[in-house]
């Protein structure tokens, strides 16, 4: 008996070979499912797009775009930001915005307060940014952040602060 | 009958060799068989239409929020060409641009949507050489 245990007969038809694979097959399907099912995030790149077209558009080679701010004053158009930023927020996928920027300009002699503010999209995702300034939530928006130096026409000095949030949970995480 | 017994057994011990490594053989080959249809399963599954529907709108997505007027970007889908042949999809409708949405579809009942931020007018067409490519034109910023 122990002789035809050993031999391949005893492995081919034995009880435990056909477990082992089938909890070998349940394991990887199991796995391939999980990795498979899950979306992929693209949601930090994309935040980290929209923080560099923000920067590209606020200011360019050092100089911070006449429509924001010209001569030390604050130009009257700062609503039509999006306009000049060519960003749309809305689309006819989502019921309600999912991005959400916010840019703040601060002059050097006070870094606590910003001298002038532009915001755009829907602000109820720069809760989620708050909320995980320590620890990251998957199923809540990705934030991103960037600041640089830029002087206006009449070289007053600023530093400015992009704040950008996504959020498209549906589409990057499983719910 | 003492000889019958030693003929018998002289007999049943030369089959065993014989049983033995054919047994092995058919172990060894359902072992591998079993390895094959896993590695075919995940296989498949990393090529799904799902997956590549979904990865294709992302990334496309991503090349126009992160692209600036008058840029024509080429991008090879091999892969999808083939599923989208193989499920009877013309190639020209593979991907579609609709205002700021982006769908890939590479089946008859299924596709991928998804948007992008940049305000700029986008247009997407199979490119006649090579034919697995897909080009991605920004023609420019759209004003209101």
């Amino acid at each position: 008996m122990n002789k035809l245990n050993k031999s391949g007969a005893g492995k081919v038809f034995s009880v435990y070979w056909f477990a082992m694979i089938l909890i070998i097959a349940g394991g990887v399907f199991a796995m391939v499912y999980l990795f498979y099912g899950t979306p992929f995030d693209v949601r930090e790149l994309e935040a980290h797009v929209l923080t560099n077209k923000i920067a590209d558009c606020v200011s360019y080679s050092g100089k911070i775009n006449s429509n924001l701010i010209s001569n030390g004053i604050i130009s009257e158009n700062k609503e039509l930001f999006m306009e000049n930023c060519h960003l749309t927020f809305s689309s006819i996928e989502w019921e309600e915005e999912q991005y959400y920027a916010e840019v703040d300009f601060y002059k050097l002699e006070n870094l606590d307060n910003p001298f002038f503010s532009v915001t755009a999209g829907n602000s109820n995702w720069l809760s989620d940014c708050e909320i995980q300034e320590n620890k990251e939530y998957k199923k809540l928006a990705k934030c991103n952040e960037g600041n640089f130096y830029s002087v206006d026409d009449a070289n007053n000095q600023y530093i400015i602060k992009i704040l950008t949030a996504v959020r498209k949970s549906e589409k990057n995480v499983k719910i | 009958m003492k000889n019958r017994t030693n003929r018998k057994l002289t007999l049943f011990q030369k089959n065993r060799r014989g049983n033995i490594l054919i047994e092995n053989v058919i172990f060894i080959i359902l072992n591998v068989v079993f390895l094959a249809i896993l590695a075919g399963f995940i296989y498949k599954q990393g090529n799904g239409v799902t997956v590549l529907e979904q990865s294709y709108a992302k990334n496309i997505a991503l090349l126009i929020d992160s692209a600036k007027p008058i840029t024509e970007m080429t991008l090879s889908m091999e892969d999808a060409f083939k599923l989208a042949k193989k499920n009877k999809i013309p190639n020209e409708e593979i991907v579609t641009i609709n205002g700021n949405i982006v769908t890939v579809k590479l089946s008859s009942d299924s596709g991928y949507q998804y948007s992008f931020f940049n305000n700029v007018d986008a247009t997407a067409y199979p490119d006649i050489f090579p034919k697995e490519n897909y080009i991605i034109k920004i023609n420019g910023y759209i004003y209101e």
